[in-house]
């Protein structure tokens, strides 16, 4: 044995001696993800092709439940919905991030404080938000319509109520909610725009729209693109706002997808059929971010 | 990756191995070897029915144990699921609602118990749990939907409170009577309250409507029922839709408060009531029950029998449980049945599966039940149909249903509109699978 592992080279024991420890380093973590990640994701990709009513019987139905998706009305209210969602969400969300990002990018008084705040919405409980503003948007006694009538809005929205305006009213939440995170990434990559960039466009004569256009925004790409991409994922995989908010209503004005998973699979116990929405979910989100980062990098070069 | 993968298999075969030997394994059986049954329940520390129940059958079983698992209240069903999955299940374990028998039923997951329903032909919810004659659960509660009225406000309002001959049509007059005389007086109550459960509408049409089938997806028996409900949101003679759901009205507080002065709810608010006026949470007022308002004139009156729905609650055995366990089970079931098990269930509020003279008298001898005649009627004679039959299609309809609810209430689609498209909703997207 002893004569074996001299006869053995000396860099063949050090990668199996590496790779031991890299794996034992990892394994805490990965077994933790194998368990409730990869081998889940691994069985549904399986149990999408099957009619699996999550006692036991689970029977091979090929491509049944993608031909049912095709012809669900429901499942195609539930994905433009969700696009509904995604195209207003993504544009507001980054659009109020930044904004806010560079008001609380100066040496103000206080600056501390008000990125706090901006980032409380947060890190508050969302059902705590959704009763809360629910009570807002009230059209009775809410004081968002009661500013509006103050305005001169003889007819405020409905809000959570009416079927046209539950979707915006999701969307202004959603906005409200995540502006602070995607405003503290969107800080951090403007503290690592040199200051050297502005002070030289100011000596060209830039104006500061010019400065925001031709110095922050190249300097933020790469923030930008990261806000993006897990903008675009958090908006296509919504769910617990609208849970606790609408519960998709009123009818199903704003039944998104991981929601109508959510019924099939765990109110109707339908596990085949939403494992399989649940991989077109996956499918979209997936395409989407291959583009945009193909986008990138054609960008980049 | 590739070096874990066999030792990531081998761990989980261990573990389903470990979770298999869970299971039963047959064990030999005398009736009166001491045995420990689990019974699942919710709320334990403000839920008494399942210790009743327990130590109730303990006194005439003396061998059996009855040990009680908590389960969340609203996640009941989902984590039964999970359990009964993972074969970590109970032994006994309730139904809370009719929806998800089928799915338990059809999953295998609950023991043939005819032979413990045998004694029970009084019980009349028995039925609800039959599949191809067998019997797969036993009900132990059996709500019904009544009226619960204010007679305080009744009285400030100078109308007439409920005699057991009210038909809809009377009972939306009345509520809007309420609302302009409780106005008169001062008072900000409305007349009604009819809160966000598609039942307050769904299940009253169906049970009452004549030739209504949730499962033949004509869903046309509702339209009368929302006209009324649309029409007394607009006047004003109950909380809209809207704000009920945007403030988060319970109905709780809505009539134990007094800012409605009449409230469709299921017998179990009895209990919650009775305990809230202890506490606080109510106000203390002379209230009443009247059975719910009648489709037509046929079945109103004290003479008649009024027609009201509800679920039974009732409990099923798992069959992973051995065999001495599900022996137990089945004496357990029988009891809870019982009129002795009524008795006790009565004396803490609930209304049992068999309402019994006896059963009715436990229930009015309860400090802060109404004592007139009506109410005792209400609570004692009327026929009850199920809200969900049992069929692999109801899930299904009553979730596309709910979503209908809201869109009508919230006004959001005209009533015919909304109709027909749940029609069309159940045909193409539940009956078809």
């Amino acid at each position: 044995m002893a004569t074996m592992l001299r006869t053995r080279p000396r860099h063949r024991r050090l990668v199996v001696r590496n790779t031991v420890a890299g794996w034992t380093f990892i394994l805490p973590n990965f077994i933790g993800f194998a368990a409730l990640t990869l081998i889940p994701v691994v069985v549904l990709f399986y149990m999408a092709f099957t009619n699996w009513n999550v006692f036991g019987v689970a029977d091979w139905v090929g491509t049944a439940n993608f031909r049912r998706m095709w012809n669900d009305a429901s499942f195609w209210t539930a994905l433009r919905n969700t696009l509904y969602y995604t195209v207003f969400h993504i544009p507001l969300t980054m659009a109020a991030a930044l904004g806010l990002a560079l008001l609380l990018n100066r040496k103000l008084r206080g600056v501390a404080f008000f990125r706090t705040v901006a980032f409380f919405p947060y890190i508050t409980s969302i059902v705590a938000i959704a009763v809360v503003w629910n009570q807002l948007f009230s059209p009775e006694y809410g004081p968002v319509n009661a500013f509006l009538r103050g305005l001169g809005a003889d007819n405020p929205p409905g809000w959570t109520t009416s079927a046209d305006w539950s979707m915006p009213a999701v969307i202004i939440v959603g906005t409200w909610r995540y502006m602070g995170y995607y405003m503290l990434l969107f800080l951090a990559g403007l503290q690592t725009i040199p200051a050297q960039l502005y002070e030289a466009a100011q000596i060209d004569g830039a104006t500061p729209w010019q400065r925001f256009v031709n110095v922050t925004l190249p300097g933020l790409r790469h923030t930008t693109f990261f806000v993006t991409v897990m903008l675009t994922i958090e908006s296509f995989k919504v769910f617990d706002l609208i849970l606790v908010m609408t519960d998709g209503g009123p009818g199903q004005s704003t039944l998104v997808l991981s929601q109508y998973i959510y019924q099939k699979g765990f109110e109707e116990n339908q596990f085949g059929y939403a494992s399989a929405i649940s991989i077109v979910l996956f499918a979209i989100c997936f395409g989407i971010t291959v583009i945009q980062f193909m986008v990138n990098k054609r960008r980049n070069s | 990756m590739k070096r874990t993968m066999p030792a990531a298999i081998a761990a989980a075969t261990a573990l389903a191995l470990v979770l298999a030997g869970c299971g039963g394994e047959d064990e030999p059986t005398d009736p009166n070897a001491p045995v420990t049954i689990t019974l699942a329940g919710w709320s334990l520390s403000t839920t008494p029915e399942f210790k009743t129940l327990a130590d109730g059958f303990h006194a005439t079983h003396p061998n059996v144990t009855v040990e009680l698992k908590e389960y969340d209240t609203t996640n009941y069903d989902t984590q039964m699921t999970a359990d009964l999955a993972a074969g970590t299940a109970p032994d006994v374990y309730v139904m809370k609602n009719l929806k998800n028998f089928y799915t338990y039923q059809n999953g295998g997951q609950l023991l043939d118990v005819s032979s413990a329903t045998s004694g029970l032909s009084g019980v009349s919810s028995v039925a609800a749990y039959q599949v191809d004659g067998k019997a797969y659960a036993v009900p132990y509660r059996q709500d019904s939907w009544v009226l619960f009225y204010n007679k305080d406000l009744f009285a400030k309002a100078k109308v007439n409170p409920p005699d057991g001959s009210w038909t809809w049509d009377d009972y939306a007059t009345a509520a809007k009577a309420l609302t302009t005389g409780l106005k008169v007086a001062g008072a900000k109550a409305t007349g009604t309250y009819q809160h966000v459960f598609q039942s307050t509408v769904q299940g009253f049409a169906l049970a009452q409507t004549p030739d209504a089938d949730l499962l033949s997806g004509d869903f046309s028996y509702l339209k009368p029922y929302y006209q009324r409900s649309l029409d007394l949101q607009a006047a004003g003679a109950q909380p809209t839709f809207g704000t009920a759901n945007t403030n988060k009205l319970t109905y709780q507080a809505q009539f134990g408060k007094q800012q409605s002065a009449m409230l469709l709810m299921g017998t179990w608010y009895i209990a919650t009531l009775l305990k809230q006026r202890t506490t606080g949470d109510a106000d203390t007022f002379e209230w009443g029950i009247a059975p719910a308002p009648q489709f037509d004139k046929s079945t109103t009156g004290t003479s008649a029998t009024p027609v009201t729905f509800g679920d039974p609650t009732g409990l099923g055995i798992n069959p992973k449980a051995s065999k001495a366990k599900q022996d137990a089970a089945k004496q357990f079931l029988t009891y809870v049945a019982s009129e002795d098990a009524g008795k006790a269930l009565a004396g803490i509020g609930i209304t049992p599966a068999q309402v019994t003279d006896a059963v009715t008298q436990t229930l009015f001898g309860l400090q802060g039940v109404p004592q007139d005649d009506l109410s005792r009627f209400a609570y004692a004679k009327h026929t009850i149909k199920p809200e969900n039959p049992v069929s692999k299609h109801t899930a299904g309809l009553q979730n596309l249903l709910n979503e209908t609810h809201s869109a009508i209430l919230s006004d959001s689609t005209p009533l015919d509109k909304a109709i027909t498209d749940a029609q069309a909703r159940a045909k193409n997207e539940v009956l078809n699978q």
